[in-house]
């Protein structure tokens, strides 16, 4: 079926589906905490800016968490020689995620001038260097220990 | 759903990874359809049973043994 979400879905159709109930479970807590936001209102003041944050953030991590853990993302590590080898290359990914991140966030953000400010850059680097690695590391192994199970 | 794919690929000498590209899908799909813990649509049941060069019956079509 071809709908304008469809740039968005893979091929294969088992991803495909899973995807959709992940996007429409997200959509569901979305609504409900868009409603309870709404209640809510009425007795406290929210900073609107705020909560549409939150709400985009908790859709986007719903989803991306749920796919994580499917154990859908890579779908032809069966064997440990394969396991070991996509983690070396999950490994360089994240390092240089932490360059290109370093590089970017130097020359478009802000460029240290003190030691704190350094400091500061280098810790918010290596944060989300190892966040990236550890959820593409729960994937993998999500994956691999799934597709042992299924290949003949 | 129960299926006769796994038993028809081995008796072709084809692996999943083999049959999973003639049908464009992965072989996780591959797997967790001859296990019984996906049931592909029609298209993709079509698929198979074009690359096994059998027909839908032969593949899905529960008998019961009496």
């Amino acid at each position: 079926m071809k709908t304008w979400i469809s740039f968005l879905l893979p091929d294969d159709e088992y991803k495909e589906k899973k995807l959709l109930h992940f996007y429409a479970e997200g959509a569901i807590l979305l609504i409900i905490f868009l409603l309870t936001t709404i209640i809510g209102a009425n007795f406290f003041s929210f900073d609107y800016q705020f909560t549409t944050i939150i709400a985009i953030w908790l859709f986007g991590i719903y989803v991306f968490i749920r796919y994580s853990l499917a154990g859908i993302e890579f779908t032809d590590i069966d064997t440990k020689q394969a396991y070991k080898k996509q983690l070396k290359v999950l490994t360089i990914k994240s390092i240089g995620f932490s360059i290109i991140f370093l590089v970017l966030y130097c020359f478009i953000i802000q460029f240290p001038t003190k030691l704190s400010d350094l400091y500061s850059i280098l810790g918010l680097t290596l944060l989300a260097s190892i966040l990236l690695f550890t959820i593409e590391f729960i994937s993998l192994t999500a994956s691999y220990r799934k597709n042992k199970k299924l290949t003949d | 759903m129960k299926n006769r794919i796994k038993i028809t690929r081995i008796m072709l000498n084809m692996n999943q990874k083999e049959l999973a590209k003639q049908v464009g899908v992965t072989r996780q799909t591959i797997g967790l359809i001859e296990k019984g813990e996906y049931n592909p649509t029609l298209k993709l049941c079509m698929a198979i049973a074009k690359a096994l060069d059998k027909t839908l019956d032969e593949l899905f079509w529960e008998v019961d043994d009496e």
